[in-house]
């Protein structure tokens, strides 16, 4: 798909997707709203992470830090401040995004598998410390009465509204400058730098919008909830299954968050959300798919196919005929 | 009094702290290689003797013995078929800066253990009983349990033979030129997977040791292996990465402080005194106790 054809067709998939996306009432059932809110959230983590990891070079296993914290904000500024449902359900984001400054100049110290379980080691700390918390209810957390009056269909909007919002953010940043310095850090840091990346700064940046759009992720998590727990919100269970999406569907493409919320989703429905079983199935897939096809099902259509569906690769001025242009990520 | 007490209980128990943590070192030393799923092969041992080799009748020390070798075999093994497969997968561009592949195959395999364990054993506590865990050793006004004290002297012990055994074998310059440079080691006719696999196999026999003495020190769940896990990475960040020695003494400083911040704050407050003692060395010595000193 190199032609303008394929930006016309791009364009008019992503709004198809859109508009059924939006017509939902006109056609879904109760029970599709709720897939769809579950599947909304799960992609927003998913493209958060693969932020990170698919384009910053930042494989982490802390983002439920930021779960914690966005769910913990709008908890206390809903239900014990009395600042409102959407104050708090803003301030989620500025206060994740605030937090992830101080956290990532420190385990940024750490490279690599290091950096991954650093970060764990942080939401840890945050799980303990919140459990320890009178004022946050223990460990047994605390109930948000406000977000028991929300409209269901509210719910909806804002999960489909924050999901669309975040594939813009992320197609917007990777078509920037700062984008196409983050995918250089990816692919080769030390040569990013000696061209005068800013390697540092440019990594805590993601870092940051990362976390602020988890922590909103969270806080719609809490307003469907509405109860919030340090053990689950804190769990690391939102680092596997965001690596499993992400890996499923393809890292560093912006399609494969979408792809692999989707069949996470199914999945889930099919073996039940929690228990043992869902996340042997969850472990195991993600072993074989890095093992067998480590692009994942995206990566797999674009390298077989040429199919992508955000026009956010960057491909070299003069490339040979016959060569598989569209194969590589920038 | 009780104080001191505190602080020798800590430095005991820091030799299991130490034996865990070299797991990880010597897998992250010589394949670069963070091995997620460490913990979980640490309560797997433990799993292993307590549910299958005690219940059949095997005697404890005799199943102790048999756990090593076994866990050897299962750490090879895992090399072979999984992380090995993944670090060739290191070099794909469209697989992100490298250090993905083999955290996520790690990550899926503790995954798997973690919950076939929760599935199969139950979350029920489980610890091994034995006169070693019910018996003390008194000096004065102070009370050492026993088990405390083997599990410093064989932490210490593996260190021991660790050390012999990396700087002094034709096998372990092996092991450490590969680490060190892996193209010339190929040169002079090292099998670099021959040597991952030997890796990831004493790694995972220490496992085996320190599962055992898990299993004798307290109670363990399915979930016990994230823990472990923890503990392992913050011994080797305290201890500076690439030093066994200081690997160990790592230990050391994170039992004291899990202990002592139980006597002064409470129980509820081991684990986070712990973490924060942790995130302190990396705010003022990143670099760790003793960072990249032999072998």
């Amino acid at each position: 798909m190199t032609s303008r054809h394929a930006g016309w067709l791009r364009a008019a998939i992503t709004a198809a997707l859109v508009i059924i996306l939006v017509a939902c009432p006109a056609w879904g059932s109760d029970g599709a709203r709720a897939t769809l809110i579950v599947f909304a959230y799960y992609a927003g983590l998913a493209q958060m992470w693969n932020l990170l990891a698919g384009y910053a070079g930042l494989v982490t296993f802390g983002q439920q830090l930021f779960i914690g914290i966005g769910g913990y904000t709008l908890a206390v500024g809903a239900e014990r401040l009395g600042l409102g449902m959407w104050p708090s359900f803003a301030l989620a984001a500025v206060v994740a995004g605030a937090l992830a400054v101080p956290v990532g100049a420190l385990t940024f110290r750490l490279k690599g598998g290091y950096f991954a379980v650093g970060s764990w080691l942080v939401a840890e700390v945050f799980r303990l410390a919140v459990g320890n918390s009178a004022y946050l209810g223990n460990a047994s957390g605390m109930f948000i009465r406000p977000a028991r009056t929300v409209d269901p269909w509210t719910v909806y909007y804002l999960a489909i509204g924050l999901l669309i919002a975040l594939v813009a953010l992320v197609v917007v940043t990777l078509r920037s400058r700062a984008g196409i310095a983050l995918m250089a850090i990816r692919d080769a840091e030390d040569a990013a730098a000696g061209l005068g990346v800013h390697v540092w700064r440019l990594k805590l940046l993601a870092f940051v919008v990362a976390a602020a759009g988890t922590g909103l992720v969270a806080a719609l998590i809490t307003v469907q909830t509405p109860f919030i727990q340090p053990n689950a919100a804190f769990s690391i269970e939102w680092s596997a299954s965001a690596s499993f999406m992400v890996v499923v569907g393809g890292l560093g493409t912006v399609e494969g968050p979408l792809v692999g919320a989707a069949v996470y989703v199914v999945l889930q429905d099919m073996l039940g959300a929690t228990g043992e079983i869902h996340l042997i199935v969850l472990g195991a897939v993600s072993v074989v798919v890095m093992l067998v096809a480590p692009r994942g099902i995206t990566g797999f259509l674009r390298d077989r196919l040429g199919w992508t569906l955000f026009p956010v690769a960057r491909h070299p001025p003069r490339v040979a005929a016959g060569s598989t242009t569209g194969s590589r990520a920038a | 009094m009780q104080l001191i007490e505190t602080l020798i209980n800590g430095c005991l128990l820091g030799g299991l702290y130490g034996l865990v943590g070299l797991g990880l070192s010597i897998n992250f030393g010589t394949m670069r290689v963070v091995h997620l799923a460490h913990g979980d092969l640490i309560v797997l041992a433990a799993y292993f003797l307590v549910l299958v080799l005690v219940p059949a009748g095997i005697p404890p020390l005799a199943a102790a013995a048999l756990v090593v070798p076994v866990m050897f075999g299962v750490g090879w093994a895992l090399q072979h078929l999984i992380v090995q497969p993944s670090l060739g997968r290191r070099s794909d561009p469209g697989v992100g800066g490298g250090v993905l592949p083999p955290l996520i195959v790690t990550f899926g395999v503790s995954m798997v253990l973690q919950n076939v364990l929760l599935r199969y054993a139950t979350a029920d506590a489980r610890t091994l009983q034995s006169s070693l865990a019910s018996s003390g050793v008194t000096l004065g006004a102070i009370t050492i349990p026993t088990v405390r004290l083997v599990d410093f002297g064989v932490g210490l012990a593996c260190l021991g033979l660790l050390l012999l055994g990396l700087g002094r074998t034709a096998l372990g310059r092996a092991l450490r030129a590969t680490s060190d440079d892996l193209d010339t080691a190929r040169l002079l006719g090292i099998d670099p997977r021959r040597m991952y696999g030997l890796a990831a196999g004493i790694s995972a026999a220490t496992g085996g040791v320190a599962g055992v003495l898990l299993a004798a020190t307290s109670t363990f769940y399915p979930s016990t292996g994230s823990e472990v896990l923890l503990v392992a990475f913050e011994v080797v960040v305290v201890g500076g990465l690439g030093s066994l020695v200081g690997t160990f003494l790592g230990g050391l400083l994170l039992a004291s402080a899990q202990l002592l911040g139980a006597h002064f704050l409470g129980p509820s407050y081991a684990l986070l005194t712990g973490h924060i003692v942790v995130l302190g060395v990396l705010v003022f010595r990143p670099q760790g106790l003793l960072p990249r000193t032999a072998p």
